[in-house]
């Protein structure tokens, strides 16, 4: 570690950490509710407990950007962070909104919680992932704003880099696009319209960017490939993102009451958003290929990989599945989308995050690298998540399959529950793959605690 | 003069063809392998010989476990049963997936430089 400020990500790491234990915990509990119906029922509706899933994936995510972004941006700007104490001091505001609002889904009646925090006011609750009170929202914005003030800063008065410039274009389109969430219009079709102008551009826009400096700051970090290269390589990848990715949104609009014209846009834009993210899976290789030297840090390396391969599967392969019009008449809704979605999130966001943590939490305790043995464990607990991820994608694949045939293309077609009960063989294998994952997950929080022998950091 | 040529190059492709095969390009990553193997069968270099004869020899018995035994099943159980297509859909998945994640661990143990044996399916001789 180079600078004293970059300190601060550590506490934004374990809470992203915690908080992964929380989101997989009730993937679990919900993935049980879809086979045994009243399990945890009344405590836990079926409905709070997919809330809570989605909250707590989008919250740890932001916390691992922001952990990164602390670590990252000092590192590039060769400077100190502009004020380590309002970093810190955000850091708590956000974990004490987050937690606030995980325990009020779980304790209040959402129409009750949408009331005591005035949603009556400025209404934004009740959409998908959008949850959130009011004042969550609010203190989202409170956060983001101060976390771009210190970092903008940092980087006004330090060295320019691409990859700090473009994680911070990454960050100011996630603060600003996040505000269409105020925006909730009456009409429906309006509503949605604007909904994934939070959520779409989020995850196919700007949140690429982040993961793009992400990964090419670890890049160069454990290879020692130049600079120059690697930057060359982000440029690329984050323009064709974004080419691909702003208008690749019209696949969100084919059934909302949008014009028809977006069904050709969004299939056309969108069947090409898989390009930037094989370019990042052979920009993984190509740098760990051409590396300049050993790192002792394996697991970060195996992360980095694991998330340039994953990221393609799930989010350009799985995306690419379902995304043009024709095929989406069908899949829109299915098991498929949740399918693509378990595997974009992870491979795209949750690992990218993992690398970042892989990396730089040794150097935050003072070493190059964990021991030996705490890396075979971190690798164990890679190779467990991901192997249990395909499973989980696959069998909600199958599954998604069966229920479109069952219920949308047979020649008599099925209600929906009746086609859930024929697939729930697949629902149980899913939970499975998820206990898998839990034990991985669990395994990767064990490996922080594992000691040995490890190399001094060096910078 | 040349710089020696990297021992695990062809290791590394013959890998990467069997993945290729059997993610994106059946067939033709396939043709590309027999070309690959027997261009190299007289290698001296156990790490060729080892992931070409794995790689071709695990291609084909895929072949074999991914279309005659759908094949099978499709000729011989109602489709109009949800539960036939359960069967089949589980089949080919589980199939499938297994297949690709010991190509994984296979490519990653040729950039490893190592040898490696496909558990059930692979040739223990090379």
């Amino acid at each position: 570690m180079k600078y004293k400020s970059q300190a601060v990500a550590k506490p934004y790491f374990i809470a992203a950490i915690g908080l992964f234990l929380g989101q997989i915990v009730f993937g679990l509990i919900m993935g049980l509710q879809y086979v045994v119906g009243d399990f945890l029922f009344p405590a836990i509706p079926f409905n709070v407990a997919r809330m809570v899933h989605t909250n707590l994936l989008i919250v740890w995510l932001l916390f691992g950007f922001m952990g990164a972004a602390y670590y990252l941006i000092p590192e590039e700007s060769e400077r100190e962070l502009h004020s380590p104490k309002l970093a810190l001091a955000m850091f708590w505001i956000f974990l004490v909104a987050g937690a606030a609002t995980i325990l009020g889904y779980l304790l209040v009646p959402y129409a009750s919680l949408a009331k005591w925090t005035g949603n009556d006011l400025l209404a934004t609750m009740g959409r998908e992932f959008l949850e959130q009170p009011l004042p969550t929202k609010i203190g989202i914005v409170v956060v983001a704003l101060a976390m771009l003030y210190n970092l903008s800063m940092t980087v006004l008065r330090g060295r320019k880099t691409t990859i700090n410039l473009v994680m911070l274009i990454g960050l100011w389109g996630l603060a600003i696009f996040f505000l269409f969430s105020f925006y909730n219009p009456g009409n429906l079709v309006k509503d949605k319209y604007y909904w994934w102008w939070v959520v779409h551009l989020w995850v196919e826009g700007v949140w690429e960017l982040i993961m793009g400096a992400m990964l090419a700051f670890v890049l160069i970090k454990v290879t020692g490939v130049d600079r120059e290269v690697i930057e060359k390589w982000l440029y690329v990848i984050i323009a064709m993102a974004l080419i691909t990715g702003l208008i690749g949104t019209g696949h969100h609009y084919y059934w909302i009451g949008a014009p028809e014209y977006w069904q050709w846009w969004g299939s056309v834009f969108s069947a090409l958003e898989p390009i930037p993210f094989f370019m990042m899976t052979v920009f993984a290789f190509n740098m760990v290929n051409r590396r300049r030297r050993e790192h002792p840090n394996k697991a970060a390396v195996l992360w980095a990989l694991g998330t340039g391969v994953m990221a393609f599967l799930g989010a350009g392969v799985w995306g690419f599945l379902h995304t043009l019009a024709p095929v989406n008449f069908y899949t829109h809704g299915s098991q498929i989308t949740a399918a693509h979605g378990h595997m974009a999130f992870y491979g795209a966001y949750a690992m990218v995050v993992m690398t970042m943590i892989s990396y730089t939490m040794p150097l935050m305790r003072g070493r190059a690298a964990n021991s030996r043995s705490a890396q075979v464990v971190e690798m164990w607990s890679f190779w467990l998540m991901t192997v249990a991820m395909v499973f989980i994608t696959l069998f909600l694949t199958a599954a998604g399959i069966l229920q479109i045939w069952l219920q949308r293309v047979a020649a008599e077609p099925m209600s929906f529950m009746a086609a859930q009960e024929q697939v729930a063989l697949f629902y149980w294998m899913r939970e499975v793959a998820g206990l898998v994952f839990l034990i991985g997950v669990l395994l990767y929080i064990g490996s922080f605690f594992i000691k040995g022998k490890s190399e001094a950091a060096t910078a | 003069m040349d710089a020696p040529s990297d021992p695990r190059v062809q290791a590394v492709q013959a890998e990467a063809l069997y993945l290729v095969n059997l993610l994106l390009a059946p067939g033709l990553a396939f043709l590309l392998l027999l070309w690959l193997a027997r261009r190299h069968r007289a290698s001296a270099n156990p790490l060729t010989r080892c992931h070409l004869r794995q790689a071709v020899t695990v291609s084909l018995r895929a072949g074999l476990l991914l279309i005659a035994v759908p094949a099978l099943v499709v000729l011989t159980v109602d489709l109009d049963q949800p539960a036939a297509w359960i069967l089949l859909l589980l089949y080919v998945l589980c199939c499938h997936a297994t297949l690709v994640l010991l190509g994984v661990l296979g490519l990653s143990r040729a950039i490893a430089g190592q040898t490696f044996v496909y558990p059930l399916l692979g040739s223990r001789t090379w």
